[in-house]
């Protein structure tokens, strides 16, 4: 090993040079077109050679500290969590090729079809639907962009107001739970996913409020721009269409509080929520629940039969039902999650599963269409776990080298404002968001931007009111997801904007399109002020 | 289903027979199990099905038939070229669309194990204890070889905004220069942990846990394999990509025949 000794001058002593060379190496192999986690994978061994120099490492053949690359990769593929990702890629390409969306959509845009704006504001409310079904970005915009886009062209809609709307919607995914960003983001920075998904619920929600608020807001300022759609004399109206929607609503509940019901006996039956000292109780399933239940059904039959009526009801469910499918598909996802039933990974299973059965029963399915579901898994799924590799190499390699835990004690040294500190982080996800996927940007900087914020003075996050230290890395994860609906919309790469393209006509320019976004983006900046301004905004449900 | 072979020419015929037979097999022993389980005490479970020296020749040859259903079925599978993958043409391309179409199937059996765990949880409140590990196990070899066709298609996550500026050959080098890293780290990764792998499959490492399945005895030795894999993946596409035509990259990777599936959709 004569040679290795020539090569002894590879060893680096500071970590700073150290650093400073992984960041050059970086930007060089991501600039000359490297993927990224195969880019990310070569840095850990390059960053093992800087600290302890080629004779160490290849000294003797089988051991030594380049182990520690395989390690990182076997805790990354025994990680029970992460399956939930292909599993939730599958439901989501699943979930397109069925036309559960076509009718969420149908169904939505009849009880609007008289208010000013209306088809913008379904557009928004079926994005924020879709979100709680899968937790997929691209995917949604496309669809959005099919389904809606012509319509708003055709009746006449502003052109900028309809792009903004589903791009901006359609990049909810991320924000809304079950989302894959978190996901990844509780998996690399340990932290409970669970409680990621329930921080996120109000800023996602606050965030397409805004949206609705300036759709109604500005249409009803100039109402050329979304004019009504021409009236249809046999459509129902006013009251009445209030009546039917109640009527639907109380029929949809009597279905949803038989089957609780239903559940809620077969527990006690079996005897699986007797009352239990130290054990949770299952959600709507202990004895004391069926009152409310018995309650709830008796108060939608008697809405339904005596208040709206029954041929009424009738036309109202003929109308909603298209709302039942996701509903079903949220309540088996998000249920399962939130009332305890199964973990996050199960509850993906499960959503495939109940994608599926619905599907079959709407006689949707073939093989053809869950093989070509079952391929886009894989593919998507080699991309982000590869990734996830590489990194997770590196991470590992540049954790051993004292690489984090420097950069965050040189950061806190240098006495910045804390804020600022935080503001200069969020300018290096916008910019990095330009160039790089999300997952990217939560497996590379997550690990080194984490142990900065947890190092700051926690008292000083925030303008009014302030986090618990425990909550800190679940508010700058929501922090991070909503920097990322930025940069979902940001010119001159915003990925939505290239989904949009493809499907838009052509003569809608990038340019134009980039134009549409740019109210929805004050809105997302406006959303992100508050996050930063009254951080416990992610913890009034934690 | 019947669509251009892309490699087995006549052979598609025999190789559908033979993955009938085998996936035949493993149904009728299957069901002979669950029969066995249903009805006669201390019968062969789940415990025994990874342990062939407990549960006798019948686990053995049950084993070897889900091998050979899975190899078959995913050499058969690879023959149909699907409708979001471009033409094969290295020459390791063929292996990666085999075990690629391996996964898949895999990808669906852990949806199947989770939906069984979760309904003998909940509905029979007899949670099993080995539905978990299985999802483990079978998910670990889908992640590693999903990397493999991930390399395949070409779609692990690059940066093209400088690439596509350059000209042909600085692409060239570029590419085998990414080639010429992909391939040190993969020795670096073998180089250490080689020892470590291979005591851990020698002695067939178990997880430690009730079920307790070699995981880390077989995924320490798959991960250096795989890996070793996607490194011959990506020397062959240096070189079936080295006399092709510069192209050009959008900022977001926009799929034709996904928009087309929808379109399709949409207008039923």
């Amino acid at each position: 090993m004569e040679f290795l000794e020539l090569l002894a001058w590879m060893k680096v002593d500071s970590i700073a040079t150290l650093s400073i060379i992984l960041l050059a190496g970086m930007f060089f192999l991501l600039a000359i077109g490297m993927p990224l986690g195969f880019a990310s994978a070569f840095l850990a061994v390059a960053v093992l050679i800087m600290k302890f120099g080629p004779e160490l490492l290849y000294g003797s053949f089988g051991r030594g500290p380049l182990s520690v690359l395989g390690q990182a990769i076997y805790r990354q593929m025994t990680n029970y969590v992460l399956i939930s990702v292909p599993l939730f890629i599958f439901m989501a390409s699943l979930l397109e090729r069925s036309g559960i969306a076509k009718d969420m959509y149908n169904s939505l845009s009849m009880w609007l079809s008289r208010t000013r704006g209306g088809i913008a504001i379904v557009t928004s409310l079926m994005a924020v639907l879709m979100a709680a079904m899968s937790g997929i970005i691209g995917g949604e915009v496309v669809l959005l962009g099919l389904i809606a886009l012509p319509q708003m062209l055709r009746l006449g809609y502003n052109q900028n107001l309809a792009i903004g709307t589903i791009c901006a919607s359609g990049s909810l995914g991320t924000m809304i739970p079950p989302s894959i960003v978190l996901i990844m983001y509780g998996l690399v920075t340990e932290t409970s996913i669970k409680s990621l998904f329930t921080a996120a619920f109000l800023p996602g929600f606050m965030l397409a409020s805004f949206f609705i608020i300036y759709i109604i807001a500005t249409t009803q300022i100039d109402k050329t721009k979304a004019p009504l759609p021409p009236d249809d004399p046999d459509a129902p109206r006013g009251t009445e269409k209030t009546l039917m929607f109640v009527g639907f609503l109380s029929k949809f509940f009597i279905w949803a509080g038989g089957a609780l019901i239903v559940r809620n006996l077969f527990l006690t039956v079996t005897n699986q929520n007797a009352v239990e000292e130290g054990v949770d109780p299952i959600a709507l399933g202990m004895v004391s629940d069926l009152p409310y239940l018995i309650g709830l059904v008796v108060i939608s039959a008697a809405l339904m039969f005596f208040v709206v009526g029954k041929e009424r009801s009738k036309a109202g469910w003929e109308m909603g039902k298209g709302l039942v499918a996701p509903i079903v598909v949220i309540g088996v996802v998000l249920g399962s999650i939130y009332m305890g039933i199964t973990g996050i990974t199960e509850a993906a299973g499960m959503g495939a599963i109940a994608v599926f059965v619905i599907g079959t029963i709407r006689r949707e399915m073939s093989f053809e269409i869950v093989w070509d579901s079952l391929m886009r898994t894989l593919k998507s799924t080699g991309t982000i776990l590869w990734v996830t590799i590489g990194a997770s190499a590196l991470a590992a390699a540049y954790t051993l080298a004292g690489g984090p835990t420097y950069v965050a004690n040189m950061i806190v040294a240098a006495d910045m404002p804390t804020m600022s500190i935080i503001l200069v982080m969020m300018l290096i996800f916008l910019i990095m968001g330009m160039f790089m996927d999300w997952i990217g940007i939560v497996l590379l900087i997550m690990p080194v931007f984490l142990p900065i914020v947890s190092k700051l003075p926690v008292e000083e996050l925030g303008f009014l009111g302030h986090l618990d230290p425990q909550h800190v890395a679940i508010w700058f994860g929501v922090l991070f997801c909503m920097n990322m609906q930025v940069s979902f919309l940001s010119p001159p790469f915003g990925p939505a904007a290239f989904y949009l393209k493809s499907v838009a006509p052509s003569h809608i320019t990038l340019i134009d399109i980039f134009r549409g976004f740019l109210p929805f983006i004050l809105l997302q900046l406006l959303a992100l002020t508050v996050m930063l301004t009254w951080p416990q905004i992610v913890t009034v449900f934690l | 289903m019947e669509s251009e072979s892309l490699w087995l020419g006549p052979m598609r015929k025999p190789v559908r027979l033979i993955m009938l037979a085998f996936v035949g097999v493993t149904a009728l022993i299957y069901a002979w199990l669950v029969f066995n389980k249903i009805f006669v005490t201390d019968a062969i479970g789940m415990h025994e099905m990874i342990r062939p020296a407990e549960g006798g020749p019948i686990v053995t040859i049950m084993l070897y038939a889900i091998l050979g259903s899975l190899l078959f079925a995913g050499l058969y599978l690879s023959d149909f070229k699907g409708d979001i993958e471009p033409e094969p043409d290295g020459f390791f391309d063929i292996f990666s669309l085999v075990t690629s179409r391996i996964c898949m199937i895999m990808v669906a059996l852990i949806v199947l194990v989770m939906f069984y765990e979760v309904i003998s949880r909940y509905v029979f409140s007899r949670p099993t204890l080995w539905a978990n590990e299985l999802s483990l196990w079978i998910a670990s070899f889908v992640f590693l070889l999903a990397g493999l066709y991930a390399m395949q298609q070409r779609s692990h996550i690059r940066i093209y905004v400088i690439y596509d500026m350059m000209p042909r050959w600085m692409q060239k080098a570029s590419d085998a220069l990414s080639t010429f890293l992909i391939v040190f780290f993969t020795f670096s990764l073998v180089w250490g942990g080689y020892n470590d792998a291979k005591t851990r499959a020698l002695r067939m490492e178990t997880f430690g846990t009730a079920w307790d399945p070699p995981l880390p005895g077989t995924v320490k030795a798959a991960i250096l394999i795989v890996i070793i894999l996607v490194t011959i993946q990506a020397i062959s596409n240096l070189i079936a990509d080295w006399n092709k035509l510069p192209e050009h990259h959008s900022g977001a990777e926009v799929d034709e025949t996904e928009i087309a599936h929808l379109r399709e959709t949409l207008e039923k």
